[in-house]
């Protein structure tokens, strides 16, 4: 009963179990001599623990989101490593640069005033950015959204992700900036639009998602906002009788069985490797997740309900509500615009993103290439996550002292 | 051998993540009581816990509000019951009379504290005083226009 309260009063040591618990098993499945993966595990949960006391000490502000986040990335990490125990290295390496990078954006939001005078910087960053991804980009898996540096490729459009919420967000603040609101949309457009010349469906999609949502709550003409409506379906018809690529993936979304040794391939395997898993799973390193093809990337989701059955599965989902939940709170606190659509769009973009993936890998709405937030691999994506929530970090504290409640340690 | 440990550590695991998700609810729940308790309040004088309420491991609201006569203590027939260890039974009593509101412990054996001083007799209490029993304590609020 006693060590029942302690587990109820402080949820790391539920991360802290399950980690342990994940780590040793996978430390049996990679063979006894393999000393790098119990170490990872242990490396992992060390650097969860300190950040953890770190938040708490310092008071900054809400706690649950990093525990989601942990909780979240654990799952990640360990199928990774189940995988692949190189990817499963790489991306701890990230992690930890991730978690630097956490506390930096907390440090640098909070220590500059004044976020919403740059509406001009953004628009150039953001632009610049994507024509720069467009001249010297690279192609990888038929999306030219990666830029080369040395060994290792990134992909700019995460951090776009960021500047673009604060463009949308100092607009709104100072409107009159832009003279007309057309201006503004023609600004949104230009971003989605070299999104599709770099056939990142998945991301376009996002972009707009977020965009129109906000669009939905701040602005006060209900005419502009159907017409915008209006101009995405035409868009979405256009693209879709206009590129080869998006056809095929709605074909494969309406029926993926007529082709299913080639186009049908990568979701049939996600949906067979779901099933096979049933409820409770097959148990780490029992399945044949590899089967599917990018199952470390936009798959992943498979693997795990496939490993961990549908209760898994639906517990990932669970956390994903709850940290958008803890984020919408955050933001109904706040009381400055600029700050509030900030929190929003963050709220927005993450939530999008975990359904757009999910969605497209149990084949719920068409397939589109996006990570699935911290738990896929790949180095951008993590670490402009926790850049986004070190902000989040940084606005829910703002949020508290809104409410001016003096906090007693 | 290994078969057996991965299929019962997958229900050990989704156990334990359920449970993290129940005792996250479980806070958020509480803190959307607080925010309920906070919109009910009308101009009444008010106690507001000044501790980080997820320390604790007994129920407390954020916000109690006072009236002419309310008794704080950890038996059943108090108006505000805490169930922490260190607070007796009838543990202290707030009335009021002629618009000031008194403080009174009725015999506790841990003791009441006003602002960290512990008190012997019945005291008056001004906006903004902290009122510690047990482990936690309240910020009297009493607003004036």
């Amino acid at each position: 009963m006693k060590l029942g309260r302690l587990f109820v009063k402080r949820p790391i040591n539920i991360i802290i179990t399950v980690n342990l618990l994940l780590f040793s098993l996978l430390y049996l499945f990679h063979g006894v001599a393999d000393y790098s993966v119990p170490l990872a595990g242990g490396l992992l949960t060390l650097i969860m623990v300190i950040c953890y006391y770190i938040i708490l000490k310092l008071s900054m502000g809400d706690q649950y989101i990093f525990l989601i986040i942990s909780l979240l990335s654990s799952i990640g990490i360990a199928m990774l490593y189940r995988l692949n125990p190189e990817y499963g290295f790489r991306q701890i390496t990230w992690y930890g640069l991730g978690m630097v990078f956490y506390f930096l954006s907390y440090g640098i939001f909070l220590w500059i005033k004044g976020w919403d005078r740059y509406l001009y910087l953004y628009i150039i960053a953001g632009i610049g950015l994507f024509l720069f991804t467009f001249f010297f980009g690279t192609t990888i898996k038929g999306a030219t959204n990666w830029i080369r540096i040395g060994q290792s490729t990134l992909q700019p459009a995460e951090a776009i992700k960021i500047l673009y919420i604060f463009f949308i967000a100092a607009y709104f603040k100072y409107p009159e900036k832009l003279k007309k609101p057309y201006v503004f949309l023609g600004i949104i457009y230009i971003h989605i639009l070299f999104l599709v010349l770099q056939r990142d469906m998945g991301m376009a999609m996002l972009f707009f998602g977020v965009f129109i949502s906000i669009f939905y709550a701040y602005n006060t003409e209900v005419r502009l906002f159907l017409i915008n409506i209006l101009a995405s379906i035409m868009i979405g018809f256009l693209s879709y009788f206009a590129m080869g690529h998006i056809q095929v993936r709605i074909e494969t979304w309406l029926n993926p069985w007529r082709d299913i040794a080639g186009k049908g391939y990568q979701i049939t395997q996600s949906l067979f490797a779901i099933a096979s898993g049933g409820f409770f799973g097959t148990g780490l390193g029992l399945g044949r997740p590899d089967y599917i093809p990018e199952v470390h990337t936009d798959f992943i989701f498979s693997a795990i309900c496939e490993e961990f059955g549908i209760f898994g599965g639906i517990a990932v989902i669970l956390l994903y509500f709850i940290l958008v939940y803890r984020c919408f709170k955050i933001t109904l606190n706040i009381k400055e615009t600029f700050k509030k659509i900030v929190a929003l769009g963050i709220t927005l973009t993450y939530a999008y993103q975990t359904f757009i993936i999910i969605g497209g890998v149990i084949k719920l709405i068409p397939l589109t290439g996006i990570t699935l937030p911290f738990i896929s691999y790949g180095g951008s994506s993590l670490v402009s996550a926790f850049i986004a929530f070190g902000i989040m970090q940084a606005l829910s504290r703002i949020s508290i002292d809104g409410e001016g409640l003096d906090v007693i340690e | 051998m290994y078969q057996i440990l991965s299929w019962t550590i997958r229900y050990i695991f989704i156990v334990l993540i359920y449970y993290f998700i129940y005792s996250i609810i479980r806070l958020i729940y509480l803190d959307i009581q607080a925010i309920n308790n906070k919109g009910k309040r009308n101009d009444n004088p008010y106690l507001k816990l000044v501790n980080r309420k997820d320390r604790l491991d007994f129920h407390v609201q954020e916000f109690y509000d006072l009236n002419d006569s309310t008794t704080l203590g950890r038996g059943k027939g108090n108006d505000i019951q805490i169930d922490d260890k260190y607070i007796s039974s009838k543990h202290l009593k707030i009335t009021l009379d002629e618009g000031e509101y008194f403080l009174e412990d009725l015999g506790s054996v841990n003791g009441t504290y006003l602002n960290s001083t512990v008190i012997e007799d019945v005291v008056k209490l001004r906006n903004g005083d902290r009122i510690g029993l047990g482990q936690i304590e309240f910020l009297f609020v009493k607003e004036v226009d």
